[in-house]
C-alpha cells in the first residue's frame, strides 16, 4: 500500500476497503481486465474500418458469361470455398453488387450490357476480368470478341488463366482485399472511367 | 431401352410450332387489345438463363403469352479464327463452344480431321476418347442439375452437384494437367499417355458416384414441390421434338428413341454395353429423368471403358501426321525434318468435307469440315444442339407461368457459347 | 440410296461414307420436300454455308497427310504442287439432313447441297422442316446468303446494325494488332 503520507486514512473515517478486511484477498477479476485495457483497444481511423468492412464482405454481381464462369461458380462449392473472404453473396441485381467478375469472353454485342450493369452498380465498385478472354481477348483475336474489357470498364484485377482455376480467382479476389485494405481506391477513381 | 410405361395417347394432338415463324410466340392480336400485355426482357445478364441469352418475353399477368429469344451475345467467332490456324492450332478452339462437355467438342473436331486423313487411331486411343467423353457428359449433367435445381429453389443441390464435379475435373487434371479446357486428343490419337495413377483413381469414383445419383433423386423425384414445378411443364411431341430439330435427351424425353451412340456407333460405343433412357410425357420432369438416367449410363460405360482398356501406343506411328518422340530427334535425320515441317507448317489434310456428328450431353453436336488440301481448314461448322435447342422456347413455353419458363429454359440445357459460337 | 429421281438433281457424289446430293438452286425446296416425304428425311440436322472465294488461287504442295496423297508407285508426286478443282459457283449451302425413326439401328443421312453466287436468292426450306428457322438466319447474318420467303431474315449473331458479313473470305479477321504476334 502506498505511503500517503499523514494524512487521514480510510481507516480514520470508519471506512474498510477489502484488502484490509480480507488482507489475503489478491485483485480481483475487473482489475485484472482492468490492467490490460490498453492492449485491448483498438485504434484506427474511419477509412481504415471501413475498408476493412468493404474488403471483407465484397459482394459479387452474377456476371458470368463464358467457360470462366463455371470455375466461378466453382469458388462458390465447398471446396474453394469463397465464404471464407466473405464474398459468397452473389448478387444478381448489380445494385446491391460491389463487384463484377467479369468472367468470359466479351462479345461486341454484350459490352453494352456490361457497361449498363457497370453503371447500375453503386460506388464504390471493382472490377475483376477474370481469365484471359476478359483480360485481352484471348485467344480470340477477331472481329466479334471485345480486346479485353478495360476498353469498357475500368478494372482493377486481372486474373490470367483460360480459365483461372478456383484458387487463381480466389487469389485473385484476396489481392483486391489487399488492395482495398491498403487504401488503394477502386480503379475508376485512377484510371478514370472509360468513356 | 425404355425405362417408363409407353404412353398410350400422343402428348398432345397436332402441332405447337408458331407460325409463321417457328421460333417466335407471338401474342394474340385479340388479346392485345383487352388486356394489359407487359413486356419484360430476361436480359443477358440474368441469373437463370443459363449464360448470355435475351429473351423478350410478353405478359398477361403471370401468363407468357409472347416470346422471343435473342442470342449472339456471346459470338465469339471460332469459326473464322479456326479458318487462320493450322489444324493442329485449331483444335484448342472447339473445347470452348460448349464448356460444360469441352472434350465431346474437341473429339467432333478431331474425328473430323482423322475422317478426312483417313486415319484410324489406335484402340487405346479409342477407349480413352469414349471414357472421357462419357466423363464429359456427367460433368455436363452434373452443372445442368446443380444450375437448374437451384433455379427452381432446391439449392442445396448445387452444393453436392459441385462437389462432385471437382471430383470429375481431378481426374481430368490427373490425366491431362488441366481442370477445364483439357485439349488431350490430337489427330491420331491422345496428346500422351495415360498417367497410371489415373484408372485406380477413376474406378474409385465410379464406384462412388451412381450413390451420389441416388441421392440427388432421393431429394427431389418424390419432392412434391420438384414435381409440382415439372410435372406437365413445356410439353413437347415427338413429331414437334423431331421438325424443331431437338435432339439428345430432350428428343429422348419425348419418346423417340434416338441416340447416336446406339444407332451409328463412334469410337468403340458398339462394343459397350449401355442403355439408353427414353420416357414419353415430353415434360421438364421427363428431361429431368433423362438426363439422371443419362448420368448412371454413362457411369456404366466409364466402368466398361475401364475394364476394357487396351494396351499399346496412344497415338498413331504416322509421322506426317504426329510428331516423331523426342528422343529420336538427336538420331534420325527424318524424324527432325519430320518434326520441323509439322511444327513449321503443319499437316497437310486432303481436300474434301465432311460430316462428323456426335451425342454431345446437349444432343448432336455435328462439325462440318472442308479442306482445300492445305495446312489450314478452309471452313469448320459446328452444328450446335443449343442453338437448335433455344428454337423450341417459343413451342415449349406457350401458355405456361413465368415460373415455368424457368424450369423449361433449365430443361432445355442451353449453353450460350454453343449456341452463339 | 439412288437420288437420281431428286426433283432437280444435278450429281451426287459419294466420299468417306458420306454421300452429297447437288442440285438444282431454283427447285430446293421441291427436293427439300420430295427428300421428307418421299424417302423419309424428317429431320434437319444443320445448313452449313460455305465460301469459297480464293478456292482455286494457291496450290498446296503434295506434303500430303496421309497414304491417299502419296502414290508410291509415282515417285515425286508427294512433291508437286496441285490446285484444287475449281469450283462453278461462289457459295455452297449443304442441309445434313437425317431420317429419324425412333428404335431404329441405323441413320441415313444426306446431304443436300446447292451452290449460289453472290446476290443469289436461294428458297427456304423453313415451311419444310420448321428448324431450319435459325440455321438460315444464321447463314444469312454471317455469309449473307439471302433466303427467299423465309418469315424472319434478320441478324441473328450479330449485332442488328452490324455492316458486312463476317465468315466471307473478304472479311478481315479483325482483332487488334498485336506487337511480337506471328502470322497466325
Amino acid at each position: 500500500m502506498a505511503d500517503v503520507g499523514r494524512k487521514k486514512r480510510l481507516a480514520d473515517y470508519g471506512l474498510h476497503s477489502e484488502r484490509t478486511l480480507m488482507r489475503k484477498k489478491g485483485p480481483g477479476v475487473f482489475e485484472h481486465e482492468l490492467g490490460d485495457l490498453e492492449s485491448k483497444l483498438g485504434l484506427t481511423t474511419v477509412e481504415k474500418a471501413v475498408a476493412w468492412a468493404q474488403g471483407h464482405s465484397i459482394w459479387p454481381d452474377t456476371f458470368g458469361l463464358a467457360c470462366c464462369a463455371m470455375e466461378m461458380i466453382a469458388i462458390v462449392g465447398s471446396r474453394y470455398d469463397v465464404a471464407r473472404f466473405g464474398a459468397e453473396v452473389f448478387r444478381s441485381s448489380p445494385r446491391q453488387a460491389d463487384l463484377m467478375i467479369v468472367s468470359g469472353r466479351v462479345s461486341h454485342k454484350m459490352a453494352a450490357p456490361l457497361r449498363q450493369i457497370y453503371d447500375q452498380m453503386l460506388e464504390p465498385k471493382w472490377v475483376i476480368a477474370m481469365g484471359a478472354c476478359a483480360s485481352s481477348g484471348g485467344m480470340f483475336s477477331n472481329y466479334a470478341v471485345l480486346q479485353g474489357v478495360d476498353k469498357v470498364v475500368p478494372v482493377d484485377v486481372h486474373v490470367p488463366g483460360c480459365p483461372p482455376r478456383p484458387e487463381a480467382l480466389l487469389e485473385g479476389i484476396v489481392r483486391l482485399q489487399e488492395k482495398i485494405l491498403a487504401g488503394v481506391p477502386p480503379a475508376y477513381e485512377i484510371r478514370g472511367v472509360a468513356q | 431401352m425404355t425405362t417408363a410405361a409407353r404412353r398410350q395417347a400422343p402428348i398432345y394432338t397436332g402441332t405447337r410450332i408458331p407460325s409463321p415463324i417457328p421460333s417466335v410466340l407471338r401474342v394474340d392480336p385479340a388479346l392485345r387489345e383487352d388486356d394489359d400485355i407487359l413486356e419484360v426482357n430476361f436480359g443477358p445478364n440474368h441469373p437463370s438463363t443459363h449464360g448470355v441469352l435475351r429473351l423478350i418475353v410478353e405478359l398477361n399477368g403471370e401468363r407468357v403469352e409472347g416470346v422471343e429469344a435473342v442470342i449472339g451475345y456471346l459470338h465469339t467467332g471460332f469459326e473464322k479464327n479456326m479458318e487462320q490456324k493450322t489444324w493442329w492450332k485449331a483444335i484448342t478452339y472447339p473445347e470452348r463452344i460448349d464448356y460444360l462437355s469441352f472434350q465431346i467438342n474437341e473429339l467432333a473436331f478431331v474425328l473430323a480431321i482423322e475422317k478426312l486423313l483417313g486415319v484410324e487411331p489406335p484402340p487405346k486411343a479409342t477407349w480413352m476418347r469414349m471414357l472421357l467423353s462419357e466423363l464429359s457428359r456427367i460433368h455436363s449433367h452434373l452443372i445442368w442439375l446443380g444450375t437448374g435445381a437451384l433455379e427452381l429453389g432446391a439449392i442445396s443441390l448445387l452444393w453436392y452437384c459441385f462437389r462432385e464435379r471437382d471430383a470429375v475435373l481431378d481426374l481430368f487434371e490427373l490425366v491431362t494437367g488441366v481442370r477445364m479446357h483439357t485439349r488431350y486428343f490430337q489427330a491420331g490419337g491422345l496428346a500422351e499417355d495415360i498417367p497410371p495413377g489415373f484408372f485406380m483413381e477413376c474406378r474409385k469414383f465410379a464406384d462412388m458416384f451412381p450413390g451420389r445419383v441416388d441421392e440427388y433423386e432421393a431429394l427431389l423425384d418424390r419432392q412434391a414441390i420438384w414435381l409440382e414445378r415439372t410435372k406437365g411443364i413445356g410439353l413437347l411431341s415427338a413429331e414437334d421434338a423431331i421438325a424443331l430439330g431437338q435432339s439428345g435427351p430432350v428428343l429422348r424425353a419425348s419418346g423417340v428413341d434416338w441416340d447416336l451412340r446406339r444407332v451409328q456407333p463412334y469410337l468403340a460405343y458398339d462394343q459397350v454395353d449401355f442403355d439408353v433412357p427414353v420416357y414419353f410425357n415430353g415434360d421438364v420432369y421427363d428431361r429431368y429423368k433423362v438426363r439422371m438416367d443419362e448420368m448412371r449410363e454413362s457411369t456404366r460405360i466409364v466402368q466398361q471403358c475401364l475394364d476394357g482398356m487396351p494396351e499399346g501406343p496412344w497415338i498413331l506411328d504416322d509421322r506426317k501426321i504426329v510428331l516423331p518422340p523426342r528422343h529420336e530427334l538427336h538420331t534420325s535425320m527424318e524424324s527432325l525434318i519430320h518434326h520441323f515441317k509439322l511444327v513449321t507448317e503443319g499437316y497437310r489434310v486432303p481436300a474434301g468435307e465432311v460430316y462428323v456428328a456426335l451425342e454431345s450431353a446437349r444432343g448432336e453436336l455435328g462439325c462440318y469440315v472442308v479442306s482445300d488440301g492445305g495446312s489450314k481448314p478452309w471452313r469448320v461448322k459446328f452444328r450446335a444442339p443449343s442453338f437448335v435447342a433455344l428454337e423450341a422456347t417459343a413451342t415449349t413455353v406457350a401458355g405456361s407461368l413465368v415460373a415455368d419458363l424457368i424450369a423449361i429454359l433449365g430443361s432445355l440445357d442451353t449453353v450460350m457459347g454453343d449456341c452463339d459460337r | 440410296m439412288n437420288f437420281a429421281d431428286l426433283p432437280g438433281f444435278a450429281s451426287t457424289t459419294e466420299e468417306r461414307g458420306e454421300t452429297t446430293v447437288v442440285v438444282e438452286t431454283a427447285r430446293l425446296r421441291d427436293a427439300a420436300e420430295f427428300l421428307r416425304d418421299q424417302r423419309g428425311f424428317n429431320f434437319l440436322s444443320d445448313i452449313a454455308a460455305a465460301d469459297y472465294l480464293g478456292w482455286n488461287e494457291r496450290t498446296v504442295a503434295g506434303y500430303w497427310g496421309h497414304r491417299g496423297g502419296r502414290d508410291i508407285n509415282r515417285p515425286g508426286s508427294w512433291g508437286l504442287a496441285k490446285k484444287p478443282e475449281p469450283k462453278a459457283k461462289r457459295f455452297s449451302v449443304s442441309y445434313h439432313l437425317i431420317a429419324v425413326v425412333s428404335g431404329a439401328r441405323g441413320a441415313p443421312r444426306v446431304r443436300l447441297q446447292i451452290w449460289c453466287d453472290d446476290g443469289e436468292p436461294v428458297p427456304s426450306v423453313v415451311s419444310v422442316w420448321p428448324t431450319a428457322d435459325w440455321h438460315e438466319r444464321e447463314a444469312y447474318d454471317l455469309m449473307g446468303i439471302e433466303f427467299d420467303g423465309h418469315p424472319n431474315l434478320t441478324r441473328i449473331l450479330m449485332d442488328d446494325d452490324w455492316e458486312g458479313h463476317p465468315l466471307r473470305k473478304d472479311y478481315p479477321i479483325g482483332g487488334e494488332p498485336v506487337r511480337f504476334s506471328g502470322a497466325e
